[in-house]
Order: structure tokens, then C-alpha cells, then sequence
């Protein structure tokens, strides 16, 4: 039987499917009988989901850069 | 985006539209900058991605669409980064630096049966939207972010916030797949532990 420290230490592989079979069945159990692990599983894809949504700061001088980058494919055409 | 839609995009770039520039480095930009700042830090990063412009803008013809517009992006920034700064590559540092919140440690198990010590703490919010209308929580996650070293912080966007396979990251980063696992657990927990603390103490 899986502890909860070790469910915790293959949480990453389990939501990035790097576990056998095998060892996704033993973490499926321990979730099963274990309300705090999937509690913290169910944040651990919240935070997963907040960091996809942040805003990503905007782009310095879009503008310059495109104009150049326009031009320079212009010369190389 | 699609392959059509990189199709469609790849004619106007050809024809030297302007606009469709705009939208390409809108759309890539912080990718190639997260995978820039991996491979050469902070200091050399905003230099490899300009150099990594010049070098898409002068072999866009010869882009075949065998991989999507962004992996063909990505690999671009890579080699520009590896080869302007080969010399300075940095060893894979696993080694963690600390974070404002800490992280999920060992001190949160019981010793003797590995069971939850600390228990998760049940947050308010159960959406990310909920989560980042907190101005203050967002700026405190973005401070985490900042704590992360260059290595640790990259692999988190890219795999996080920009969606690639563990393998991608991989081959763009020249690092062991169990390097780039251990590197995003470590990140992620780092997180978790500031999400949680924020939703307890209702502070950064």
C-alpha cells in the first residue's frame, strides 16, 4: 500500500502519464481510500489549470520588431 | 493553432505582411524567450531570441510544416541559444532554491507511517478564474515564479503555460527526461505551497 508521502512524490508523474499501468493502478487505490491525497491531487490540477490562464506579459515593442522582421523577409526574398 | 492555420499564417509571412508578424511573435514570443532562458539565463535570453528571429525570418522558405510552426520555432531558439553560449552551457542544476512558501515537504508526513501530518488545506476557490480574480494572489504567484531558478522556471511554462510534452522539452533543453520530471514536481509543489498559503492566511 502506497503512503500518502509517496502518492505525493508521484503526483507529477501521474498527471503527466509517466507511470506503468501498475503503478497507476496502486495510486488510483491509495486516491480511492484517501480523501486528503485527493484533495490535494484535485489542487494540484487546479494550480496546474491557474498557470495555464495566467496573463502573459505583452511583448515589448511588438510593433518595431514586426516591421523588422517584415523588412528583413522583404530583402531576403 | 493548426496546421492549416500555420499554413495560412506561413503565406503571409512569405509575402512580408507585416501584421502576420505581429501575430506570429504575439503567439511565439514567450515560448522561445522560456526556452532561451533555460539554456543561457536571464542575462542572454532577450539576445537568442532576437538572433533566433533573424534566423526564422532568413529560413522561412525552407520550412517544410514536417513538424508545427512552434516546434520548428522552438528547436530554432534552441540551437541559436546552444551555439551562441556552448561554451557557457551550465550544468542541469536539480538543486532546489528556496521559495517564498516553501513547498510540500517531508515535515507535512508522519515519519512512522507516511500518512499526512498537515493535511491539504481545502481551498475557497475551486476554479482558476475564481483563484485569479485575487490581484493580490496572482502578483504572489508571479513572485514564486521569479524564485524559481532559470532551469526550474522554464520547464514549468513551457510544460504548464505553453503545453509541450515532457519529450519536447527534452530535446529542446538537452536534459534526461528524469531530470525534467524531478525539475517540474519540485516546481510545481513550490506552487502548490504558495496557492495554499494564500488560501489559509488570505496573504502573500
Amino acid at each position: 500500500m502506497l503512503t500518502c508521502k509517496e502518492q505525493v512524490a508521484r503526483s507529477s508523474d501521474y498527471l503527466d502519464g509517466q507511470l506503468s499501468f501498475r503503478q497507476r493502478l496502486i495510486q488510483r487505490h491509495h486516491l480511492l481510500f484517501c480523501p486528503n491525497c485527493r484533495r490535494f491531487l484535485r489542487q494540484m490540477r487546479l494550480m496546474q489549470a491557474t498557470l495555464r490562464k495566467m496573463p502573459e506579459a505583452p511583448v515589448a515593442d511588438i510593433d518595431a520588431l514586426a516591421e523588422r522582421l517584415a523588412a528583413e523577409r522583404k530583402r531576403n526574398a | 493553432m493548426s496546421a492549416a492555420d500555420d499554413t495560412q499564417l506561413l503565406e503571409r509571412l512569405l509575402a512580408g505582411e507585416q501584421k502576420a508578424y505581429k501575430e506570429l511573435v504575439g503567439t511565439y514570443q514567450s515560448a522561445m524567450r522560456a526556452v532561451a532562458y533555460a539554456i543561457v539565463g536571464q542575462r542572454h535570453a532577450d539576445e537568442v531570441v532576437q538572433d533566433a528571429w533573424l534566423s526564422v525570418v532568413r529560413n522561412l522558405a525552407g520550412f517544410q510544416g514536417r513538424s508545427s510552426l512552434k516546434t520548428w520555432l522552438l528547436t530554432i531558439t534552441a540551437n541559436s541559444a546552444k551555439s551562441r553560449y556552448k561554451q557557457n552551457r551550465r550544468e542541469v542544476l536539480l538543486d532546489d532554491l528556496p521559495s517564498p512558501h516553501g513547498t510540500i515537504g517531508d515535515e507535512r508526513f508522519s515519519s512512522a507511517d507516511g500518512h499526512w501530518l498537515v493535511a491539504p488545506f481545502a481551498w475557497h476557490a475551486d476554479t482558476p478564474e475564481a483563484l485569479l480574480t485575487e490581484a493580490e494572489l496572482r502578483e504572489c504567484l508571479e513572485h514564486t515564479l521569479l524564485s524559481l531558478s532559470e532551469l526550474q522556471g522554464s520547464v514549468l511554462t513551457l510544460r504548464e503555460r505553453q503545453g509541450l510534452e515532457l519529450e519536447e522539452i527534452c530535446n529542446l533543453l538537452d536534459i534526461s527526461l528524469s531530470n525534467v520530471r524531478v525539475l517540474l514536481h519540485r516546481a510545481r509543489l513550490k506552487i502548490f505551497a504558495t496557492v495554499e498559503h494564500f488560501e489559509e492566511t488570505g496573504q502573500c
